[in-house]
């Protein structure tokens, strides 16, 4: 019973992801691909800590993401400024 | 408007004068004077050959902000089934207005999520997920966007 009340919190984790994956650099179709398969594997886990964790993880990875989307716009900035930069 | 024609116009028959007052003019006062002046300029070419210059403007120029044209049943129906079929994991040949996404097409609750938010893209609202677990054939879908976009008949 516990475990369904996880659920709302899976699928907006979800929900997230795939609206961050819009942007990949991969692309959206190998984002969403991973992504699947991701939430896939743990399909069958039923130990609540161990959801909990893997919620967790989920978010970190949402943090993540966030991140790399901001140093990419950061590096196209700054080669803008200083084309010869790295 | 035409006693401001009639003042460029006695403007322009003195050019020094122009010269001394246009400093003194206002912004405002310059753009009226030149649209004057090309008003007088347009004299001389016949309206015929005028109204080939100028492109019809005549197009519709009502704002319609962020209004739309109102949908019906079945608008809703074709939009709801063209995301579907464009969406790479139906088949668009199984799919039907009642078929269920799980059972007759074979999807999970992660693809069923991800049509809930192609729904949410095409039609411009959010749906919270407490109703997105119970759309389950695209007729729930029409149904439900039916009832939040008031269209009814």
């Amino acid at each position: 019973m516990a475990a369904q009340n996880l659920r709302p919190k899976v699928v907006e984790l979800y929900k997230t992801l795939l609206y961050l994956g819009r942007d990949y650099p991969k692309g959206y179709d190998y984002f969403r691909d991973k992504l699947k398969k991701a939430f896939l594997k743990n399909k069958d886990v039923k130990d609540l800590k161990q959801i909990e964790l893997l919620i967790a993880r989920g978010e970190y990875v949402v943090k993540e993401i966030e991140a790399l989307y901001m140093l990419r716009k950061y590096r196209t900035l700054k080669k803008r400024y200083y084309p010869d930069s790295v | 408007m035409a006693g401001l024609a009639k003042c460029a116009r006695s403007l322009l028959s003195a050019p020094g004068v122009t010269r001394c007052i246009l400093p003194r003019l206002s912004a405002a006062g310059l753009v009226n004077y030149r649209h004057n002046a090309k008003q007088l300029h347009s004299c001389t070419v016949s309206s015929q050959i005028l109204s080939l210059m100028i492109p019809d403007i005549q197009q519709s120029f009502v704002r319609t902000y962020s209004g739309k044209p109102p949908l019906t049943i079945k608008m809703v129906e074709e939009r709801v089934l063209l995301v579907l079929r464009l969406y790479d994991k139906i088949d668009p040949y199984k799919l039907t207005v009642e078929s269920h996404f799980m059972k007759d097409l074979g999807l999970d609750s992660l693809d069923q999520i991800e049509i809930v938010m192609a729904m949410e893209d095409e039609f411009g609202f959010e749906i919270p997920d407490s109703d997105a677990d119970r759309l389950m054939t695209p007729k729930d879908i029409v149904q439900y966007v039916c009832d939040k976009e008031d269209v009814y008949d």
